[in-house]
């Protein structure tokens, strides 16, 4: 098939061999690409119950077909791995242009194994591949690092590095990449950690063909012109995702003091207003058509972003209204390679436990320069911060607060939430990576659509598979998550013009549904059931105080109902298990 | 009465660009009828997405109160 290079990098570090080997293209057609490709690759390869943080792990770093063509909003990488935080299969979606020069240097992925005896990184130099030592890159930070792979290799490389989270095996580790991208959930920056691995720094000088070209193109660049290029997706270069604070806002979904309610009066203290008047530069990753990257100053704090999650973790979450505090604190955990949603969300439940009394953390809700602190501390397994660096399934395992440790499968809540929206508490609880907005993000249609109630479980199962199936399609393309007007026709025919193969929507859907399917198949083979499928029980016992939501709170039958609406759609058993039939069609 | 309209996202256009006004409208209309009398049918319009009167998301059909502030947002999804 056109757009794939037919070849993956298969790179083992405890040999120090690599060799280029076919790809599985009776894989990619059931699986694409990216999330889809990369998890039928760990399922078949990984054997159940290994420790995340073994070289008998693997780190896979996937493209798509799309990936390096003209393809608008096609420069994503898949990352993944078994998560380290949670023991699930995890993927990520990382933005820059390692996706790109993966693929020119000839390669549709790069499959990482075992692990090197001292720290290094990997480069990839086309068809040529060394393994460097990263000695001195040890301990650095993810922006110091890049630097200097930068300075050493020049500006046609890509970086792919961790920080000192993902060195000392925090599962809040990301993978960071062009200074402040991030692979940033359940700890692969740790998984490649556990390798030895400081880096992969990558240089291609091929191309990717596709058919037809001339017409391809041409229809590629309409697509972009008529459905990229509209008001719906280009506010992101305006306001890039801080435009979600008001509408979360509003809306009843913007978390405020771990969880303990929603919405905060004085939320326009650092509403994205007030971030946006303090841009100083804008960017976009590789083949984007929409430019969200938005570089901030305030006073010392300079960073990439911040991303509503961010915003939303380090602020209201945190008892926070400094907007210098909240980029500063970024800019330390992007620098770090610690993920600003679980790292937020440790610290709201350690100054919760610390208020009421429960455990002294040495930290109370709006203390940030303790906070900042902190975060260091938890990147480098220093103090308390080792005790952090556990995450908040763990600390409310050892220490109490359960109820209110914000979290599923050891995952940490993303900042929505979810009795403003239920279908949300679906979405995590079902969510292949534990707690994840990423897989379905039932506000589109529970709270900014305001097309399906958002109070009642009625109809949230069909509306998270649905929703869920939409996206692992769009991620097995590649295609960013901010192509928010993308349908399931589009993505046909975009793979039609990319690989010369027809797809009809039916197939892409049915791809979508699969991998679904073999994310679950994969965790059912490692014992998660249905009972692992949970939310955190503040979300049942207290009702929200304020905002458009007051009064709220999940019945816990309502929330099974749900689940059970969502199993039963996807044809699992009452218990959340793949039948044997099922798995066989993977 | 008189109430203020905030469009947000892709709203704005029928302010020809502004993202506020101050409007007349009759007493107890509802949030609908006032976006209509000001240009804004929300069923001619496909991105429309929720509306909130003093920054609590709300019904269509809720009915104002002098000096209400009303915002519409246009869908917007991403995460």
């Amino acid at each position: 098939m056109y757009g794939y290079q037919n070849k993956v990098l298969r790179v083992d570090l405890s040999k120090k061999t690599a060799a280029a080997e076919p790809l599985r293209m009776d894989w990619a057609e059931k699986y694409i690409g990216s999330k889809g490709l990369a998890i039928k690759y760990l399922y078949e390869e990984l054997k159940p119950g290994i420790d995340p943080l073994s070289p008998e792990n693997k780190l896979i770093l996937m493209t798509g077909p799309m990936t390096g063509t003209t393809v608008p909003c096609s420069g994503k990488l898949g990352v993944a791995g078994k998560s380290p935080a949670t023991g699930t299969i995890c993927d990520c979606s990382i933005g820059g242009h390692a996706a790109l020069r993966i693929k020119y240097a000839g390669y549709d992925a790069v499959i990482i194994e075992g692990a090197l005896d001292k720290p290094g990184y990997l480069l990839i130099e086309d068809d040529k591949i060394s393994f460097e030592d990263a000695s001195e890159l040890w301990g650095k930070g993810c922006h110091e690092t890049e630097a200097i792979l930068a300075d050493k290799y020049g500006h046609e490389y890509s970086v792919l590095t961790i920080g000192p989270a993902g060195e000392n095996l925090c599962g809040m580790a990301c993978i960071t990449s062009d200074y402040y991208r991030q692979a940033g959930r359940g700890g692969m920056g740790a998984v490649m950690g556990s390798k030895n691995l400081k880096a992969v720094v990558v240089k291609g000088t091929g191309g990717v063909k596709i058919p037809n070209v001339e017409e391809a193109v041409k229809r590629i660049l309409e697509i972009q012109n008529e459905d990229v290029l509209q008001e719906d997706n280009t506010f992101v270069f305006d306001w890039g995702t801080t435009a979600f604070l008001e509408a979360c806002q509003d809306g009843g979904i913007l978390p405020y003091k771990n969880f303990s309610d929603t919405t905060d009066p004085n939320w326009t203290e650092y509403n994205g207003e007030v971030f946006m008047e303090k841009l100083e530069g804008k960017r976009g990753c590789g083949s984007c058509g929409l430019g969200c990257g938005n570089f901030l100053k305030i006073g010392d704090a300079i960073c990439e972003g911040p991303e509503y999650e961010t915003i939303a973790a380090y602020g209201p979450n945190a008892g926070n209204r400094d907007p210098e505090a909240i980029l500063k604190a970024n800019q330390v955990a992007d620098d770090m390679g610690l993920d600003t949603i679980s790292s937020g969300d440790v610290l709201a439940w350690a100054m919760e436990m610390t208020e009421k009394g429960i455990h002294d953390f040495g930290i109370r809700f709006g203390e940030m320069d303790t906070y900042i602190k902190y975060l260091e501390m938890i990147a480098k397994g220093e103090g308390i911060g080792k005790e952090l660096a556990m995450g908040v399934k763990k600390l409310a395992g050892k220490y109490g607060g359960k109820d209110f440790a914000m979290e599923v499968k050891g995952l940490e809540y993303p900042q929505y939430e979810p009795r403003g929206s239920w279908g949300m508490s679906l979405a995590y609880a079902v969510s292949d990576r534990g707690a994840c907005h990423m897989r379905a993000y039932a506000p589109n249609e529970e709270v900014f659509a305001a097309s399906i109630p958002p109070y009642t479980p009625e109809g949230k199962g069909e509306m998270v598979y649905k929703l869920a199936q939409h996206n692992a399609v769009k991620f097995c393309l590649c295609i960013c998550d901010f192509w928010g007007t993308i349908s399931m026709e589009t993505m046909a025919e975009l793979m039609s013009l990319v690989t010369g193969k027809e797809w009809t929507v039916e197939e892409i859907a049915d791809v979508g549904t699969r991998v679904i399917n073999i994310a679950r198949a994969f965790n059912q083979r490692e014992g998660f059931t249905a009972k692992d499928d949970t939310a955190p029980k503040r979300i049942f016992k207290e009702a929200l105080k304020n905002g458009p939501a007051a009064g709220q709170k999940i019945p816990e039958e309502a929330f099974e109902d749900m689940k059970q609406q969502y199993y039963k759609v996807l044809g699992w058993d009452e218990n959340g298990l793949l039948p044997d039939s099922l798995i066989a069609t993977l | 009465m008189k109430i203020k309209i905030l469009l947000r996202g892709a709203l704005t256009k029928y302010f020809n660009g502004e993202k506020e006004r101050i409007v007349e409208v009759p007493d107890g209309c509802t949030a609908e009828e006032a976006l209509k009398l000001s240009g804004i049918d929300w069923t001619k319009i496909d991105n429309f997405g929720f509306v909130a009167v003093n920054g609590m998301r709300v019904m269509i059909t809720e009915k104002l109160k002098d000096g209400d502030e009303l915002k519409a947002y246009s869908k917007i999804s991403g995460g």
